[in-house]
């Protein structure tokens, strides 16, 4: 379940936060602001506020939503906020050298950002984005809150029927660490596998 | 005015006790984190390894988990110690935070040239004098910036403190929405409070990053090894150009 909800959110997350970059980078000046403006809330807001405003908060005007939909969501846009600023980051590196360049060879927009723009930035971008995938999945966590039964809320369970706390949130620190030790190495890994240009 | 006040009181009592949590932290969590940080830049392997495990191991377990663990098995490791529910979560927030500070520590010492040491110790000082005025000077513009990224983001995390019963401001939060059957308005506004707190802080990291841009002449392009990609998440080490 914590892996479920994180590869969902994450994914949502980038489409997400790849729209947000492009309204905020994009040329209309309203866009910018909503994007900016999303952005900088869900930078400065806590994620368990945010899950706490879905859950229990949109109820109060007739929008009943589970706890795996509610989780979804807030993860969703937390984590969407935090890819674009990401993105934002690792495109601006690029020289802009060479976005002038490939005006210059007359691509059209869409061209000089797949060539320009996105190639020679997804390198410098693709850590941090992983990154922030394991930052994500450590927050997924926060979702027991709102008792969706995921890792956090199992070992709770287990806690209460067992009473053996020592052992089991020594085991279910050790699961995350090795979730998110497993997906560290997995980044490094793929960060020298997929980029060799 | 009265329902306000119902409605305002346990707000105000809940970011004191946020306010309280988060500067006990802070404090702690930079005295632990830049110990462990040194002691990982130390000459004794041992020293070394140990501090690694620590910074490596409590930045691959959640907050929650880190929380749930000093409230439940603390009191069983420790048998008769009585902890409150603020210092339970002082602790977690602490040791949570001492770890991504060491990192950052740790960043800050590397980015200072090998020469300077080397300089330092020539001129026979000491290792207060050589810290003192030597390495912490350059260091700390390098660690500021994500050092105020990462107090961000504890404040933020403090929210979690709500999960063991602690009435912090999200706690206040809850328990307000339920009894006055307006959770949306109240999130909104519990929500806002921290915005408010945390949105000046991020705009001084990035003023303080901007302006050691400036000193410097160029765009700091310091490795801070496997934690600058997080730190990249919370605050960007390059800048926007022109921003507002």
């Amino acid at each position: 379940m914590s892996v479920y909800i994180s590869v969902i959110s994450f994914l949502v997350g980038s489409v997400l936060g790849l729209l947000a970059y492009f309204a905020k980078v994009g040329t209309s000046r309203v866009l910018s602001r909503i994007s900016g403006a999303y952005i900088e809330v869900v930078r400065n807001v806590p994620l368990l506020v945010v899950l706490y405003l879905i859950y229990f908060g949109l109820g109060q005007v007739g929008i009943d939503l589970d706890p795996l939909w509610s989780a979804l969501i807030a993860l969703s846009i937390n984590n969407g906020a935090y890819v674009a600023e990401i993105l934002r980051a690792g495109f601006e590196s690029v020289p802009g050298g060479l976005r002038e360049a490939a005006h210059a060879l007359g691509m059209s927009s869409g061209q000089t950002f797949r060539y320009a723009v996105f190639t020679p930035g997804i390198r410098k971008v693709f850590p941090a984005l992983t990154n922030q995938f394991i930052l994500l999945f450590l927050f997924s966590s926060v979702a027991s809150v709102i008792a969706l039964p995921e890792l956090t809320e199992a070992l709770m369970t287990v806690n209460s029927d067992t009473l053996r706390t020592f052992e089991v949130f020594t085991v279910g620190a050790l699961l995350y660490y090795a979730v998110s030790s497993v997906l560290a190495l997995g980044s490094r890994i793929g960060e020298k596998r997929l980029f060799r240009w | 005015m009265g329902d306000y006040a119902q409605f305002l009181l346990p707000l105000a009592k809940g970011l004191g006790m946020t306010a309280l949590l988060c500067i006990i932290s802070a404090v702690g969590g930079s005295i632990v984190g830049l110990l462990v940080g040194l002691a990982r830049a130390s000459s004794i392997g041992f020293i070394r390894w140990v501090s690694a495990i620590y910074t490596n191991l409590l930045r691959g377990i959640p907050l929650l988990i880190i929380l749930l663990f000093t409230f439940f098995a603390l009191p069983l490791l420790i048998p008769g110690a009585v902890f409150s529910k603020l210092a339970c979560g002082a602790i977690a927030l602490t040791l949570f935070v001492s770890a991504y500070i060491a990192e950052v520590v740790r960043g800050g010492l590397e980015s200072v040239p090998r020469g300077q040491f080397e300089a330092a110790e020539a001129l026979g000082m000491n290792y207060f004098l050589k810290f003192r005025y030597i390495i912490v000077p350059q260091a700390m513009r390098v660690v500021v910036p994500p050092w105020t990224g990462i107090i961000l983001a504890m404040i933020k995390d403090s929210s979690l403190v709500s999960v063991i019963g602690f009435v912090d401001l999200t706690q206040a939060g809850k328990i307000i929405g339920t009894t006055t059957m307006l959770p949306l308005l109240t999130f909104v506004v519990v929500g806002a409070i921290y915005f408010v707190i945390c949105y000046p802080l991020g705009k001084f990291g990035r003023w303080y990053e901007k302006r050691l841009t400036v000193s410097l002449g160029r765009p700091q392009a310091v490795d801070l090894g496997p934690a600058s990609t997080d730190l990249l998440a919370e605050e960007p080490l390059l800048q926007v150009r022109g921003e507002k």
